[in-house]
């Protein structure tokens, strides 16, 4: 337990100075940015007295390192600003539309673990038969298929020829539910109102799948490859010899030996979904943070967009933390520092 | 933007096979994907001679023409045209020479700056690595969609914003790789022989070192081209890619998407081009890898 | 597209399997009962109608408008009616103005609404520390007094628009108790209007679930509830009304509105709007934009072609900023289509074909339908004549900041919006010089736009307009493309009345009977 105590403390310690060169360099971009957030808000006839008074207002005639300190001493204050076009704090907008993300990413990341790990266990068994190379040729089409081809593929066909499921939003606006959370998902399911989960995720089938089906072929290409290799292994060799099923072979033995590197690029892979839900998101109305994001961009949300990339930042810090600590509790050799 | 590639590159053992050719040929999935490059390669630079017409000549009396094959379908325009009364096949052989540049020159870019800080990293160790490794994490730290449309918004919607926003991003997949790829190969006999033979450090780094990291850099690199034709795709259809006139495969999706009902060869064409190129990518990146990695040779 | 694999059935099985566990209750496919489902456009950032960049955003006035009311109300058809005020004018000397406040409304959370919120509504909006992008205008009026019902200001200049305004962007009415008492936060989470519809659940990016407001100074509207979803992508709108999700939406491709219009169950109109596609020109490029060179791109712009195939009918070409709806629309003023002439001006001016002017065009892509698609057009028109414009890209935020420190490139497209109807807010800002929003920067146009803002007499005022228009066709100082139409379809058992300012507001929405 100690020596995770002590990667803990060093990995803290460096989450602190990733976070904030996060702060800088997202801080630097934004404001190196053409396009000014108080251009976008005055109208016609609008004076330059005008102009330079809502400029103030922002902060934005400060000196870029002002303008900074003012930022992240707010910031570590838990004050992260008033987002300019939607008039509300920032740090309570993220806590809205963050579990929506949430919520759809690690259901995306579930379906892409199961459905991939199931190929990849399946193409194992039937490796060096026809249906192997079946299994091999389909899912190197399935690589070159990005999400957002899924997404249209899927509104054309479950959404217009075939309508049987909602295409857009997170749940029937007619459903008056008082959530006290904002993980609707978790918490419709633990006060037992299934209909609205029903529901819920009826609206989730189409943008899981398409963030899914694309990971799901990633990791059926790294979990196949590995599971080959630990099938070669001297004790599946012993395993079969001592007359254990095919299938025991490999999901008793290689699988445990296999799922190594694939948790470690499921981790890697969660963060980078929850950051790549942007376009999903618009296809589908889905209010997350990638909807609220695009939005942010195109009206120079300064303080909104620097809230998400730092919150950003501490997910993708926090998920690679305990994927590194469940790697230092899980494997033995690591334990001992090294 | 999946890490895919960086996984699929490094899965295996680290490689320190020396290329063949006759293991290449033997892979047919060099032979096939890198085939495909080639001819698309081929029909970039004879662009102008195989186009049946000018991809920007329009007539707006001759818009939204079929496909070979359909009612209404006009033999001069083999793919139909779109609702400008642009021909879709030129114009999809034109988008070829955005695509490769976009995947060519993106590729190279993140490869240069990654390998180059992966080297030195892996290599030198102590105060480098922990500045490389930490730019790396900061880096990654960065959600990638939102990182690409900020940069393309801050530099302006163009080729070059597209490439620079690609060559931004993804140089950490090349760093990561190339870092612990040094590491390893820096343990490696030869590397000791070279110190003991007297060799200056960016002596071994960049002719004994690099040579050796070489294969899984060619796959990667490979692979990425793949991601930057994506990459170029996903910022046209957010509106944000190349902007004038010029024709590309994922503006030309995105335009075609509009009209699809009424005009699906838009469509269709541009995204079948773009699902056979980093399908080609792919392969050529996969067969690359399992052909001069020993250990998959076995 | 894609050959269905293995995958697809999997993912198909598993679309069936997880409807039939929620059962028909998942998908509404019911006829219309009492709620409007309209899959909008356009997200609703924020709540507060005086401030930011939604404030002056056309679209969103439709939820604005259900929500809260303006001081003076317009109909469809842009003539104005009583609103909060009932009525309004300016005192013989045009020194002050007078507004008679409606009585006996009330505000959503039950209290009284009262002259006092007319005055508060009018100073902060004259506030500019509240972000209000109007204050120019709302800044003219002080020295506010109540008696009765009756509220009087005195007014800095004569303004022959100022009431205009106030059925206009920023001109809503606000609770002064309310928000003085939970702040701009407190408002956003809860706003009250006095509105037809009050607000009942929001979620940003996802929806806005309006409830009818019984005691409605209007009376009751046809709708219990109103929905409204945000679904900004124009494909997905398409797929909602397709699969029966919604009732009603807007803003759809021109190709999608004529397939749609003709399926069973479904309707459609497109009536032109308040909306203009125009190109601005940089004054700074004038030395190489000669007025031979301007007058030919304007000539080579086969402005009935466009509007014909591109955007398949809808649409109106014009030959000025002025639509026909508006006041000081001239018909007489025309700029004819005429490939020849630009040619042969360009050839005068030193330019052919093999030999081009090398110039650059900015355009917005997907604000509109078909703008972009519109812009290359143009520019291969252009290409005939001598004139190789390179398109670029840019967003809306970026056009504002280039408009406001006269950085446009030579040509600029953009989407003028004039809800109003009034030359001021078409040509007016965009030619003056002294304007921040205007690109074409020359003493001639401001000599004889200058007298014309405080002109007493209305008819004076509106000729002196058009005669700013003729002037500025005849030098080609800008180049007026369309007015849009904007298509709205829904279900048949539906009836609409299309609002020429484009706002669809719900209570413009009714059942047939």
């Amino acid at each position: 337990m100690r020596v995770i105590a002590a990667v803990l403390a060093k990995r803290i310690g460096m989450a602190i100075v990733t976070l904030f060169g996060v702060a800088v360099v997202v801080f630097l971009l934004l404001r190196v940015a053409p396009g000014d957030p108080v251009a976008m808000m005055i109208g016609a006839g609008a004076s330059a007295a005008d102009v330079a008074e809502l400029r103030a207002r922002y902060g934005l005639d400060q000196p870029l390192l002002v303008q900074f300190g003012i930022w992240l001493a707010g910031v570590l204050r838990g004050d992260f600003g008033v987002s300019i076009s939607l008039h509300r704090d920032v740090l309570e907008l993220l806590s809205e539309r963050l579990p929506a993300t949430l919520e759809l990413a690690t259901a995306a990341c579930a379906v892409a673990v199961g459905l991939g790990g199931a190929i990849a266990i399946a193409g194992t068994l039937v490796r060096g038969r026809k249906a192997e190379a079946a299994v091999d040729g389909v899912n190197g089409l399935m690589l070159a298929v990005p999400d957002f081809v899924w997404a249209l593929a899927f509104v054309l066909v479950l959404g217009v020829l075939w309508p049987v499921l909602p295409l857009s939003g997170r749940m029937d606006p007619s459903v008056g539910v008082p959530f006290v959370s904002h993980f609707y998902l978790i918490e419709s399911l633990l006060r037992g109102r299934f209909a609205i989960a029903g529901d819920i995720v009826a609206h989730m089938v189409m943008p899981v799948l398409a963030l899914a089906l694309p990971l799901a072929a990633v990791i059926v290409r790294i979990l196949k490859e590995a599971l080959s290799e630990a099938m070669m292994q001297d004790y599946v060799l012993v395993a079969r010899v001592k007359g254990f099923s095919e299938s025991r072979l490999v999901i008793g033995e290689a699988l445990r030996n296999a799922v190594g590197p694939t948790l470690a690029l499921t981790g890697v892979q969660f963060t980078f979904l929850i950051g790549g839900t942007v376009i999903v998101e618009r296809i589908f109305a889905y209010p997350g943070i990638g909807a609220m994001a695009i939005d942010a961009v195109i009206n120079r949300d300064l303080p909104l967009i620097q809230g998400l990339v730092l919150v950003f930042g501490a997910l993708f810090i926090l998920v690679n933390l305990a994927v590194d600590l469940g790697a230092v509790a899980l494997n033995p050799r690591l334990r001992h520092g090294g | 933007m999946a890490d895919s590639a960086t996984i699929i590159a490094t899965t295996g053992a680290p490689s320190r096979g020396r290329r063949r050719l006759q293991a290449l040929a033997r892979q047919p999935k060099v032979v096939w994907g890198g085939g495909f490059i080639l001819f698309l390669v081929v029909v970039a630079l004879a662009a102008p001679l195989i186009a049946p017409h000018d991809p920007l000549a329009q007539d707006l009396m001759s818009g939204t023409l079929p496909p070979l094959g359909f009612a209404d379908y006009d033999p001069g325009f083999l793919l139909g045209t779109d609702d400008l009364g642009r021909d879709v096949l030129s114009r999809l052989i034109y988008g070829t020479r955005i695509a490769l540049t976009v995947a060519f020159v993106a590729a190279t870019l993140a490869a240069l700056v990654g390998t180059l800080l992966g080297l030195l990293a892996g290599y030198f160790r102590g105060v480098t690595d922990t500045v490389v490794s930490r730019l790396i994490e900061i880096w990654m730290a960065f959600p990638p969609v939102l990182l690409s449309i900020l940069v393309v918004a801050i530099m302006g919607s163009g080729v070059t914003s597209v490439i620079a926003a690609i060559a931004i991003i993804d140089w950490t997949r090349f760093a990561r790789v190339v870092r612990a790829e040094t590491m390893a190969q820096a343990q490696g006999d030869y590397v000791t022989a070279a110190r003991t033979l007297g060799f200056g450090r960016w002596t071994i780094l960049f002719r004994e070192i690099l040579p050796n990291v070489a294969p899984v850099l060619l796959a990667l690199i490979t692979l990425e081209m793949g991601i930057a034709v994506i990459v170029e795709a996903i910022l046209s259809f957010v509106g944000l890619s190349v902007s004038s006139d010029t024709p590309t495969w994922g503006g030309m999706i995105a335009q075609g998407r509009q009209i699809i009902y009424q005009a699906w060869w838009v469509f269709a064409a541009p995204l079948a081009a773009l699902f056979a190129t980093v399908l080609a990518f792919n392969q050529l990146g996969d067969g690359l890898r399992r052909a001069l990695d020993p250990v998959m040779q076995r | 597209m894609f050959t269905p694999t293995r995958r697809d059935t999997l993912a198909l099985g598993a679309g069936a399997l997880i409807t039939s566990l929620i059962g028909p209750g998942g998908v509404a496919q019911a006829a219309v009962g009492d709620t409007l489902t309209i899959a909008f456009n356009v997200n609703l950032p924020a709540f507060d109608p005086t401030v930011g960049p939604s404030a002056v955003n056309p679209s969103i006035q439709a939820i604005y408008r259900s929500v809260f009311d303006q001081f003076v109300g317009q109909k469809p058809n842009l003539a104005f009616e009583p609103g909060l005020l009932t009525a309004w004018g300016w005192s013989d000397d045009k020194k002050k103005v007078w507004m008679d406040v409606r009585e006996g409304v009330t505000w959503h959370d039950g209290s009284p609404f009262t002259p006092e919120d007319v005055v508060w509504s009018l100073e902060r909006a004259a506030d500019p520390k509240t972000g209000n992008p109007i204050t120019f205008v709302w800044s003219e009026l002080s020295n506010f007094k109540i008696d009765g019902k009756r509220v009087t200001a005195d007014a800095k200049q004569y303004d022959p628009v100022l009431f205009k305004w106030m059925a206009f962007l920023t001109g809503y009415v606000l609770p002064k108790a309310y928000y003085t008492k939970v702040g701009a936060e407190g408002f956003e989470k809860k706003p009250i209007g006095t509105g037809p519809y009050m607000v009942d659940e929001y979620q940003g990016n996802a929806f806005l679930r309006l409830k009818a407001n019984p005691k409605y100074w209007g009376g009751k509207p046809a709708f219990q509830t109103v929905v409204f979803k945000f679904v900004t992508d124009a494909t997905s709108r398409v797929a909602e009304i397709e699969s029966g999700s919604s009732d009603l939406t807007l803003e759809i491709p021109y190709e999608e509105f004529d397939r749609l219009k003709k399926k069973k169950g479904l309707t459609g109109v497109a009536t032109p709007i308040t909306d203009i596609g125009m190109i601005f020109i940089n004054s700074d490029d004038a030395k190489t934009l000669t007025k031979d060179v301007r007058l030919a791109a304007n000539l080579a712009i086969d402005k009935q072609a466009i509007v014909k195939r591109l955007l398949r009918g809808y649409g109106v070409p014009l030959a000025t900023l002025e639509a026909p709806e508006y006041e000081a629309f001239d018909p007489s003023i025309k700029v004819v289509h005429d490939p020849k002439k630009a040619a042969a001006l360009m050839k005068a001016a030193g330019y052919s074909p093999e030999k081009p002017l090398k110039t650059k065009i900015q355009t917005t892509r997907g604000l509109k339908p078909k703008d972009y698609e519109m812009i290359q057009a143009i520019v291969g028109m252009w290409r005939k004549i001598g004139l190789d414009a390179e398109i670029e890209v840019y967003e809306v935020a970026k056009h504002f900041q280039l408009r406001t420190s006269h950085k446009l490139a030579p040509f600029a497209f953009y989407n003028w919006g004039n809800a109003i109807g009034d030359p001021t807010t078409s040509t007016g800002f965009a030619m003056f010089g002294p304007s921040p929003h205007s690109s074409w920067k020359s003493k001639d146009v401001d000599a004889m736009i200058g007298p014309l803002w405080g002109e007493t007499d209305e008819k004076k005022r509106i000729a002196g307009w058009k005669a700013v228009s003729k002037y500025v066709a005849e030098q080609g100082d800008v180049i007026g493309l369309l007015q849009y139409a904007q298509p709205v379809v829904y279900k048949s058992e539906l009836k609409v009345i299309p609002n020429i300012s484009g706002a669809l507001q719900p209570t413009l929405v009714s059942k047939k009977a």
